[in-house]
């Protein structure tokens, strides 16, 4: 769609002179930077684009807060942008998601998402469609068993006298106590 | 296991063999002589290396107690003398057996070839296998984490030996912002390097049985797509030829279980970490060599930096539950002996590959650190006295075991040892004797525990001297011999300080009280203040100038006999201090992996990680989000009660802020995707004055530079501008 650039130029000329459009603009720019998309003209124009789409919206919607609907639209823009990187299987309300992974996956070569439909070939476009983010593989299960502790005949015998003492060491006062009177103890007979 | 024999004789068919060596040759050699016979021959040579070196140590010992007993015999026994008898027999032994080792490991790198290593079996032509490269993480420095393991990626694929291997990252992290920070790094790596259904990674919910029940998860999910799994630490770097040849060695070797390599310390850069990482580099050689000429296939496993063949593991090394509870029963903490203990008990050998290069591995940057991770590896220790009461263990399993246990518990005995030693000393006193020892004997014990200890590393220095093309790297000869009588002093000076430390951990966990397992500080964290260093470290001053006082009172002479662990405890807060500092001494203890660093431990790589708070970033970053919300599984069971406290949690966060959640609030708000997501838009929808100020100015942190440093009257003076027409 052909825009005269004095249309555009009022556009934004409104955009600054309203509080609540500053803000939205602002905003709107915040993600797209944070999308790492470059800033260059095809993204103020793909911006303002959006922003006419809202501030249409916004006369039927005067309650609707303008960074809303800036958002929307622009979210839509990036729908029809990205949209043929994704298959048609994605639930609507996952396609964000899918269109920033893919954004992600074919950064920093191709940042501008304008730009992404122009520069990936028909193979890259095709494994990106089939692209779904699976941290792991199929699972193959085998099982690990725990082997049950068995004492040694030897070691049956030393923790039958072990059980028979560990009263001595089921208090710490009682332990301390006992440690500290063998010592005195051998002290005392070594005097 | 396949003997190779080189220019060494052994037994009969020494002259038929003489000159074999090789894999190949190995198979002519079955051939003449059978595999049966060759393995009873293998093991007649095994008995002979376990009894020589016992009879070594025996005899030293036995030296040592006579030595102790004439020094003793002054002046009558008494129950002190001869309870410090029993202890001095006990730590003898232990520090024969130590150096013994070491000796043997000297002669038989002095003598050039070693017949019975399991290196001599690698084949560079085998085929290799199916291996998965797994390293278990727990809230670790994702950017250390995944970089290493893109260093053996590249590695191996700059080898064309990629396609065999499998990389698991198998998470056991709790904390939200590392959770976070893993998972899009993990996408990074996987971006970078193309690397998706290569590189895995798996975060578990609940980390169960610790690192062990890690590797055991694995085990079970995967255990049969592979045929053997290498486990790496966090910090563990490997080079690709490295790995290739842990597979081919375990191809060649039907019979081996584990394969444990040497790992070399590498990249610190403290004063701490630089002394430890010179003195394993030089002294290791010596001890590994010893090490293995008696274990031979009956070898230990260290817990990573080693291969495992999964078959007999899933098969045998299934960890029992302790009787009794925690510190030292229930769940076994330290694991890696065990699992070599139970894998030696189905019969299959553990072999100690310790001159096999390109192993590597961090260690904590300064003593406070070491002292946290040791009392860990304490807790885990002692736990092995349960199998030293266990059926089916091996003698030689059960002497590695009492090695662990030794290397914490070895500590209060020589506490008491030293303290019995000044009980006695102070009667002497008090019945007004004087200098009550046998002066020949004690000078002669003396020099002899002095030999024990210091040789070692002596022997060490020669066998480094000898090569000249070795010594290069370590600046020189002289600077190698500077940095060996530096790393003995400061080795005098902390081993007070490690005695004090273990003795109260031993005493802890004796006492019931246990370790919580936190994340190891790698190299490079932040080095411990003089108020946290006080507040740790404040008992061992108090306790060296009080037992200096008191040996002062029983004698001059007896002042300055303990004046090595005085000093080291009046020392220690400085000690700590400065062993985390950093461009101290850095023209000694120099290494060659400091000097000549191969090149994976050069490289370094950049993930596209932000700085700031991870979890913000999972709700507001487009990328992090995105990635974060297709990692959840998807909820099957849409239970009210769960949607419903998820709910509650997001419109917290909405509302208060992310400070308000707590980190298990975060964990649960993060394992639900779509909530995730909708935050994402709601927030970066959601007007400033609609929502808490905290949002608004996270949000802006994502301003890019340029906009950032821009001033807004050239903001303004670009919304003015005209565009061109020709593009409109």
């Amino acid at each position: 769609m052909a825009i005269s650039a004095e249309y555009l130029t009022l556009l934004r000329v409104g955009i600054n002179a309203s509080p609540e459009w500053k803000e939205a603009w602002d905003r709107i720019n915040d993600y797209l930077d944070a999308l790492k998309v470059p800033e260059d003209v095809e993204r103020q124009l793909a911006l303002l684009s959006s922003f006419e789409q809202a501030i249409a919206r916004k006369r039927q919607e005067p309650f609707t807060p303008a960074t809303q609907l800036a958002f929307e639209e622009t979210q839509r823009a990036l729908d029809q942008t990205l949209g043929h990187l994704i298959g048609p299987e994605v639930p609507r309300d996952r396609r964000s998601v899918e269109e920033r992974i893919r954004l992600f996956l074919t950064e920093p070569s191709d940042r501008s998402s304008s730009k992404s439909q122009v520069q990936l070939s028909d193979e890259v476009l095709e494994a990106l469609r089939e692209v779904r983010l699976k941290p792991t593989p199929r699972l193959q299960q085998a099982s690990i068993t725990a082997r049950p502790f068995r004492f040694s005949p030897t070691g049956e015998k030393v923790i039958t006298f072990a059980e028979r003492v560990a009263f001595l060491g089921s208090n710490r006062i009682l332990s301390w106590c006992l440690g500290l009177g063998i010592i005195g103890l051998l002290i005392f007979a070594s005097l | 296991m396949v003997v190779v024999l080189g220019k060494r004789k052994i037994g009969f068919f020494n002259e038929t063999v003489q000159h074999m060596s090789g894999p190949d040759r190995s198979a002519r050699l079955v051939e003449l002589v059978g595999p049966a016979r060759l393995d009873e021959v293998f093991q007649a040579k095994v008995r002979q290396r376990r009894w020589a070196v016992g009879l070594v140590t025996l005899g030293i010992a036995v030296i040592g107690v006579w030595l102790m007993c004439d020094m003793l015999n002054l002046g009558g026994w008494s129950p002190l003398k001869v309870v410090e008898l029993s202890l001095f027999v006990l730590l003898f032994t232990a520090l024969a057996f130590g150096f013994t080792q070491a000796f043997i490991g000297f002669l038989v790198l002095a003598e050039g070839h070693e017949p019975l290593k399991i290196t001599n079996t690698l084949d560079p032509a085998a085929p290799l296998a199916s291996t998965a490269i797994a390293m278990p993480i727990f809230n670790e420095d994702a950017t250390t984490v995944f970089g290493n393991i893109r260093t053996l990626y590249d590695s191996l694929q700059q080898r064309g030996e990629l396609e065999n291997f499998d990389f698991y990252l198998l998470s056991d992290s709790v904390e939200p912002n590392k959770v976070v920070e893993e998972e899009l790094a993990w996408a990074d790596l996987c971006r970078q390097t193309n690397g998706f259904g290569k590189i895995h990674y798996r975060r578990r919910r609940l980390p169960v049985n610790r690192k062990s029940g890690n590797i055991a998860d694995f085990c079970r999910r995967w255990g049969h797509r592979h045929r053997y799994m290498i486990v790496l630490d966090a910090d563990s770097i490997m080079t690709g030829e490295a790995v290739s040849s842990l597979v081919r060695l375990m191809e060649v070797n039907p019979r081996t279980g584990i394969i444990q390599t040497m790992p070399k310390l590498a990249k610190a850069q403290t004063l701490f970490g630089r002394i430890q990482q010179f003195a394993s580099r030089l002294y290791s050689p010596v001890f590994a060599a010893g090490l293995n000429f008696w274990q031979q296939g009956a070898g230990n496993y260290w817990g990573h930096n080693a291969i495992i063949r999964v078959s007999p593991f899933l098969t045998s090394c299934g960890l029992p539950e302790l009787p009794g509870r925690e510190p030292l029963g229930g769940r076994v903490l330290s694991h890696d002996f065990v699992e070599a203990a139970l894998m030696r008990d189905a019969g299959w050998e553990v072999w100690f590959a310790y001159d096999l290069e390109g192993s590597y591995e961090g260690l904590p940057p300064n003593l406070t650190e070491y002292v946290k991770r040791d009392r860990r590896w304490c807790q885990g220790n002692l736990q092995h006295m349960w199998f030293l009461l266990a059926e089916k263990i091996r003698p030689v399993s059960r002497l590695h075991l009492i090695q662990g246990i030794l290397a914490y518990g070895s500590s209060p005995l020589l506490a008491l040892f030293i303290l019995f030693g000044t009980f006695q000393a102070a009667i002497d006193r008090w019945h007004q004797k004087t200098l009550n020892v046998q002066l020949p004997s004690a000078l002669i014990l003396m020099f002899l525990t002095l030999l024990l200890l210091f040789s070692p590393k002596l022997l060490s220095l020669i066998h480094l001297s000898s090569q000249s093309k070795s010594l290069r790297p370590y600046g020189s000869g002289l600077r190698a011999a500077v940095g060996v009588v530096l790393e003995i002093v400061f080795s005098i000076l902390i081993a007070p300080i490690m005695v004090w430390f273990h003795t109260r951990f031993v005493f802890r966990n004796l006492g019931g009280q246990t370790v919580t397992w936190h994340t190891q500080t790698r190299e490079g964290g932040e080095a411990p203040g003089w108020a946290a260093t006080l507040s740790e470290y404040w008992p061992l001053p108090v306790s060296g100038i009080c037992l200096g006082l008191f040996a002062w009172w029983i004698s001059p002479g007896y002042f300055l006999w303990l004046l090595p662990i005085l000093l080291g405890l009046w020392l220690a807060v400085p000690l700590a201090l400065l062993s985390g500092r950093s461009g101290l001494l850095t023209s000694f203890f120099r290494t060659p992996e400091e000097t000549e660093p191969v090149k994976e431990l050069t490289t370094s790589y950049v993930f596209q990680l932000r700085e700031g708070d991870q979890f913000v970033h999972a709700i507001l970053d487009p990328f992090y989000n995105a990635v974060h919300v297709a990692l959840q599984k998807e909820r099957r069971n849409h239970a009210p009660a769960a949607e419903g406290y998820v709910a509650s949690l997001a419109a917290k966060l909405f509302r208060q802020g992310p400070e308000a959640l707590t980190a298990r609030e975060k964990r649960a708000l993060l394992a639900d995707g779509p909530t995730v997501a909708r935050l994402h838009v709601l927030i970066w929808k959601t007007p400033a004055q609609l929502m808490n100020p905290i949002w608004s100015k996270a949000l802006e942190s994502y301003r890019s530079p340029e906009r950032v440093s821009r001033p807004a009257s050239e903001l303004m003076e670009q919304s003015h501008s005209p565009v061109d027409p020709a593009v409109a």
